[in-house]
């Protein structure tokens, strides 16, 4: 008797057994702070997160985490997709204030960032790519928030509005640092010029035809529901492979896909939106992910800055969204409430850091010890602040 | 609170003075469900100055338009188009859309909320689910009288009519994700109400003052506001209000409809050939049931005479009789415009199924419904 039949040990587990198993865990330490803690399902994502991670246990080693990058980039660009969708042209059209609010809410939010750093004594381009990565809201915790609480209202619409143009806004402001990054590095001024004219115009040119294409074969599948899923989940997964490939950014060409197919879809051949289930696969994953990614101990270098990052991008947000509500039509009390449904920093900060972090080493690791530690409290802050706000705002379902 | 002789005493009104209301669907243009920012909404408008009033309803996805009293449909349409228009701005500014209809074609009713007010949550309180099912659209058409008795006796009158104005302004063919393959689905949400109906059969308004003392010492009812019946006195405005409407696509059917009430009641009031009749309420049921399933192509019996005929052909023969009380009151084109309608078969029900025929799906009949909504005129 060899028992060969049986695995060797140590047992080698695959990659599906690793996935199955975060993804298990994740929705666990969901229900269970849902359930015992009332925290948003987030939270405990997150949680599994830091638990499996190299911060914790290792059993998501930063290894296995670098392997893992095309999934949060599936996950990312499924979430930007369906923000981008939301966005809608013709609001803004018909309500020019929101616009007006929107890049108020977003240079506010930078100036306010880069004068705190600049205050500590942080060299202007890292100060400022840091504002930059700070402006964005993230859009999966306010996305998945507001689905959880089955929210609906001004509030919840604004906040999604925001978050895409904060999110668009922050992506390009971090593009046109570049050749800066470039100069300071001291590498020629071709480079330097045509590293973000390649990420602009690629990401965009990649969205806008994923759009084209999806729009012509919507068209031409027709009005059924099953066949426009698959067609709207395979464009996103081509769009984010094609990105990925090629070097491009997948924020950029997602979100430029979901706007282009909302508005250029004239003949209105694409149904209504609804990733249902299956969409909440991938917020398992991305903020199990995240949670892992999340780094303490800068934390305990830099409090001071993190704490002084967080208020005064909080106060930069406050300010524009106070000063101009009104004129956007919201009504008295929900300027405030949507600053604060508005604070949350995640996974899309951490892409953002790890992108810039491929080119430039060195810099990544500064920029990463700045903006990590504000996100690693952001992290459980901003589904609770979210929430909230939500809550507050009397658009939260009754039993939501 | 005023005791029961107070609340029952009839204020005269102007005879066939006219004013309506029109319930109307907030819609979020991103999927085209209802929305819920009537709050919202009714707060801008009141900020502004508008020609009538407007109200919230049971659910936080309807808004409520009153006109104000008009003599005629002409008046009332302008005062129509000008709270219309007003509307649809202030809905832009919140990315809401509007749209008439008697029913959202695929909403879930369960997902409705209730709007925050202490009438509404006890109507809640009181019929459970019936409350969020409530949430449809009708239109409904005050016309005056100089008294109690005329009210009555008017009331007794226009029962008559009822298949006429569910077959005119039917516009619910599709309720819950389905084509219910009826013309008007909304009045079946109203009949499941314990106090809907009818008026019962009273001679004047001595009798009914009677009735009503007698419901509200049972505790069944508290006000008039509890009687959901099909028509219906209302001593406080001094108006027969009449609640069987579809709230039309356009304002200027709604305006249509109103027209074709007063020349009604105009003609009834004046002429008063006719005696009331149990007859009438016989034959009810099934010509309302014809009405809401086939519309102007149902079958109705003429309680008087026992006749059995197309509806769209006693409709036609009706607005022919009344003619003449119709042009004083400057509502003969109206009244036309409505026959003509009537003789080409077009309803808004048979609109909405051919957008879905053309489109294939109901979301794109809501949005085709908004735009008609929103287009002026």
């Amino acid at each position: 008797m060899t028992l060969d039949f049986l695995p060797q040990l140590p047992f080698a587990f695959s990659q599906p057994v690793l996935f199955g198993a975060l993804l298990v865990l994740g929705l666990l330490a969901g229900e269970a702070v849902r359930r015992y803690a009332a925290l948003p399902r987030i939270t405990g994502y997150v949680l599994a997160g830091v638990l499996l991670g190299p911060q914790a246990s290792n059993l998501l080693s930063a290894d296995a985490l670098l392997d893992a990058r095309l999934l949060v980039d599936l996950s990312i660009g499924l979430i930007v997709f369906e923000l981008g969708f939301r966005l809608d042209f013709g609001w803004l059209r018909r309500n020019p204030w929101l616009l007006v609010t929107a890049l108020a809410e977003s240079l506010l939010c930078f100036w306010s960032i880069y004068a705190t750093l600049a205050y500590f004594g942080f060299r202007p381009l890292l100060a400022a790519a840091a504002a930059a990565i700070g402006t964005a809201t993230s859009p999966a915790v306010v996305m998945v928030v507001a689905q959880e609480l089955r929210a609906q209202g001004q509030v919840t619409e604004r906040m999604l509005l925001f978050t895409a143009v904060n999110s668009i806004f922050a992506y390009l402001a971090l593009t046109l640092l570049l050749p800066f990054l470039y100069f300071e590095q001291a590498s020629g001024w071709q480079d330097a010029l045509l590293h973000p004219l390649y990420l602009l115009a690629g990401s965009v040119l990649t969205g806008f035809a994923a759009s084209v294409l999806m729009l012509r074969l919507a068209g031409w599948i027709g009005q059924r529901e099953e066949g426009q899923f698959v067609l709207l989940v395979a464009t996103v997964v081509l769009t984010v492979g094609v990105a990925h490939s090629l070097n491009l950014s997948v924020l950029a060409a997602l979100i430029t896909l979901g706007m282009l197919a909302r508005n250029l879809d004239r003949g209105h051949v694409l149904l209504p939106l609804r990733f249902g289930h299956g969409g909440q696969l991938f917020f398992v994953i991305l903020f199990v992910l995240t949670g892992a990614s999340l780094e303490f101990e800068a934390l305990g270098v830099a409090a001071a800055v993190a704490a002084a990052f967080i208020v005064m991008r909080f106060l930069g947000k406050a300010l524009a969204l106070l000063a101009f509500g009104r004129l956007s039509g919201i009504r008295p009390g929900g300027a405030g409430l949507l600053a604060v449904a508005l604070l949350p920093m995640s996974g899309l900060a951490v892409v953002m850091v790890q992108d810039t972090a491929l080119f430039y080493p060195s810099f990544g690791r500064e920029l990463a010890d700045v903006v990590l530690s504000a996100v690693a409290v952001l992290e459980l802050l901003g589904p609770l602040a979210t929430q909230f706000a939500l809550r507050r705002a009397g658009e939260a379902h009754p039993d939501g | 609170m005023a005791d029961a002789s107070d609340e029952m005493s009839f204020r005269p009104s102007p005879q066939a003075s006219l004013g309506i209301e029109l319930e109307l669907q907030l819609v979020r243009p991103h999927d085209l469900d209802l929305s819920r920012d009537a709050a919202d909404l009714l707060a801008r408008l009141g900020r502004r100055k508008l020609p009538g009033a407007v109200k919230p309803e049971i659910t936080e996805s309807m808004i409520e338009l009153n006109s104000s009293v008009h003599s005629g449909c002409s008046g009332l349409l302008a005062e129509l188009e000008a709270m219309r228009a007003a509307v649809v701005e202030e809905a832009g500014v919140l990315n809401l859309r509007i749209s008439g209809g008697g029913s959202h074609p695929f909403h879930d009713w369960a997902e409705r909320r209730i709007f925050p007010n202490e009438r509404f949550r006890a109507i809640v309180e009181r019929y459970g689910y019936l409350a969020k099912q409530f949430t449809v659209f009708g239109q409904h058409i005050h016309v005056g009288c100089p008294g109690g008795d005329e009210a009555v006796y008017l009331t007794h009158m226009l029962t008559r009519y009822v298949p006429h104005f569910i077959a005119l302004s039917a516009a619910s063919p599709f309720y819950q994700g389905e084509d219910t393959s009826f013309q008007s689905s909304r009045l079946t949400a109203v009949s499941a109400f314990p106090l809907a109906g009818h008026m019962p059969f009273v001679a004047d308004w001595a009798q009914f003052g009677e009735y009503f003392a007698r419901m509200k010492g049972f505790g069944i009812v508290s006000s008039m506001k509890d009687f959901y019946w099909d028509i219906r006195p209302k001593p406080e405005y001094g108006t027969v209000e009449i609640r069987v409407c579809d709230t039309p696509l356009t304002v200027r059917r709604a305006a249509l409809l109103a027209a074709y009430a007063q020349a009604l009641a105009a003609h009834h009031l004046a002429e008063r050939s006719l005696q009331p009749a149990r007859s009438v309420y016989l034959v009810n049921g099934f010509n309302r049931f014809e009405a809401c399933r086939f519309g102007i192509a149902g079958e109705l019996v003429e309680p008087y005479s026992g006749t059995r005929k197309k509806i769209g052909e006693d409709i036609l023969e009706s607005i022919a009789r009344v003619a003449p009380q119709a042009a004083p009151l400057g509502c003969g084109e109206a009244l036309e415009e409505l026959a003509a309608m009537v003789r080409v078969g077009q309803s808004d029900a048979a609109w909405l199924r051919a957008r879905h025929g053309a489109r294939g799906s109901l979301a794109d009949v809501v949005r085709d419904a908004c735009a008609r909504w929103e287009t002026p005129g």
